[in-house]
């Protein structure tokens, strides 16, 4: 599969505030792709720009190779099933009778609830009215209503704000499921990064409206490879001479880096500093989290 | 065509599902009950003189007590089923289901169901006021239709105002304090001149009233007089109505959710 959700220099201002500068979001078919980005950085606008809830200043929305416009929105926007922000619900109607009136605006067989309830757990609590639920419910309501009519695009906007830990586990253990059970690709935004880690297969990062990283999760993961700290008599004689050797070494905040951890590199440095009668003072071990990159990334810190 | 069609039938479908057990009817039947009981009580001990022009009382009386009824109401029904999108947060969910333009047709022509109950149901109270009371005069039939048409046209933009304010205010208190602002206003303006009174939009009903009224305060007789029927400004409301509600409807359908 192809790439299912593109935008091409996307970018959507308030008055002066550019919210989103020139996205060029490329979602790939059949993956969950993390979108992930502090509070305020433009994740939410991008999904309702997608979907066609907010008009974009400039740039375009594709589709499932069709260029999203005010003319064909509704028809594309039949392939996709959405959750943004808060949960939408009645509150004086049940789940299930929530549930028949997406039924009824999608045009699909009310026989689909049944389906949909099994996949989000929530047989049990369907004839109970919305008003009575918890939010984790209301949330699980809410993707239930999504899945309705078997989209083959799942947009879900922050699906486990506001859930406790068991709700959010719970939240994303479904998510992980949905491509392999149903074939569907999965745009989800969080600002949490460990979240994304644990569901994620793609991963773009947004900061203050531009993307500044988009790839495979485990490209991400390998801007998080370790490197050794070393302290020595001159770090600055033993920079020039582990580098003349070849090795990968940095000098940041005047602090020596060997750019490897593995074994023969690190007994290679030794040997090259004490032939250059230089001393050892100190090896340390640093792995660049995740959070670090992130941070690194955005400039910004992040909720853990 | 067929798709169309589905699409509508769909919209209006889902409307109807979405007020399950809100029992919305219960407004204008108890709007009903209250004009029923206003006109009915106030003519329970009327002399044969009034009897013989009961009709006309009544046909002049209700255009004055919708100005106070009728904003409170549309507000209560336009408030009672625009609600539930507001608290419910469903707007975002809606928009990338239907269209805009048809959410906020259909939810209006819902809200125009329960309108009818009112209007047409008011229509009806005239001549069963009439039994009960006794009325020896000759039920005017054309000007009941007529007082109805009216009502229901004043109602409407009415409805147009409150739909709109609904739809548009995440806190109810807004739309319903206008309809009851408006009650007011529309009272007011029977004090205002002429002029001035056609800038108040609660204050129509009496506007199209079929029936003026003499007071002869020495006698204390009151006296009942026809009032032409005042075509232009019907036809001005009419052409006003519609491009107040083409400019509500525009305002929510360009309002990103």
């Amino acid at each position: 599969m192809g790439i299912v959700i593109e935008t091409s220099s996307l970018t959507k201002q308030y008055g002066k505030k550019q919210v989103v500068k020139d996205l060029d979001l490329k979602v790939p078919g059949g993956s969950i792709y993390g979108f992930l980005g502090p509070n305020g950085a433009g994740k939410s606008t991008t999904m309702k720009m997608i979907l066609g809830l907010a008009k974009p200043t400039s740039g375009t929305v594709t589709v499932l190779g069709k260029t999203v416009n005010s003319r064909n929105r509704l028809s594309i926007l039949k392939d996709t099933g959405s959750l943004i922000e808060s949960p939408s619900y009645y509150g004086h109607l049940s789940g299930r009778e929530n549930l028949q009136v997406i039924c009824t605006l999608k045009q699909v067989p009310e026989s689909a609830i049944d389906e949909v309830l099994q996949t989000v757990r929530m047989e049990k609590q369907q004839n109970k009215k919305v008003g009575q639920y918890s939010l984790g419910m209301k949330q699980r309501l809410g993707l239930a209503a999504a899945l309705l009519g078997h989209p083959r695009i799942l947009l879900l906007d922050e699906p486990t704000n506001g859930l406790d830990p068991a709700g959010i586990q719970e939240m994303r253990e479904l998510i992980c499921t949905l491509p392999s059970r149903y074939g569907m690709t999965v745009l989800v935004s969080s600002h949490l990064l460990s979240e994304i880690d644990q569901m994620a297969t793609y991963v773009g990062i947004i900061s203050k409206g531009s993307l500044v990283f988009q790839d495979k999760l485990a490209s991400l993961h390998e801007h998080s490879k370790a490197r050794m700290k070393l302290r020595t008599t001159d770090d600055r004689q033993s920079f020039l001479s582990l580098k003349h050797s070849g090795l990968p070494v940095e000098i940041e905040k005047e602090n020596l880096y060997l750019l490897s951890d593995r074994d023969e590199d690190i007994l290679h440095a030794g040997t090259i500093l004490s032939e250059n009668k230089l001393g050892i003072l100190r090896l340390e071990e640093q792995q660049k989290s995740l959070e670090d990159i992130f941070l690194n990334l955005t400039g910004r810190s992040i909720s853990l | 065509m067929s798709k169309i069609k589905s699409g509508i039938s769909s919209s209006f479908t889902a409307e109807q599902q979405k007020q399950r057990r809100r029992r919305i009817w219960i407004v204008p039947l108890g709007f009903l009950v209250i004009l029923f009981l206003w006109a009915f009580i106030g003519k329970r001990s009327l002399s044969a003189e009034d009897l013989a022009r009961g009709y006309s009382y009544t046909l002049y009386q209700f255009p004055l007590l919708n100005v106070v009824l009728v904003p409170v109401m549309t507000a209560v029904i336009a408030s009672r089923l625009c609600d539930m999108e507001i608290k419910g947060n469903t707007l975002k969910l809606l928009c990338t289901l239907q269209k805009r333009s048809s959410f906020y047709d259909w939810k209006f022509i819902h809200e125009l169901k329960y309108l009818l109950i009112f209007t047409i149901g008011e229509g009806i109270l005239v001549p069963l006021i009439g039994m009960f009371c006794h009325f020896t005069q000759k039920l005017p039939l054309p000007l009941v239709f007529l007082h109805v048409g009216t009502t229901t046209l004043v109602s409407l933009v009415l409805l147009t105002l409150q739909h709109f304010l609904s739809l548009m205010s995440s806190n109810q208190i807004l739309p319903l304090l206008v309809g009851l602002i408006g009650s007011f206003l529309g009272l007011f303006s029977m004090f205002f001149p002429p002029r001035a009174a056609r800038f108040i939009l609660w204050g129509y009903f009496s506007a199209f009233s079929p029936y003026g009224m003499d007071y002869d305060s020495q006698t204390r007789v009151m006296s009942f007089y026809r009032i032409p029927f005042p075509t232009e400004t019907f036809v001005l409301f009419i052409l006003f109505g519609l491009l107040f509600f083409v400019v509500c409807r525009t305002v929510f359908v360009k309002k990103e959710v």
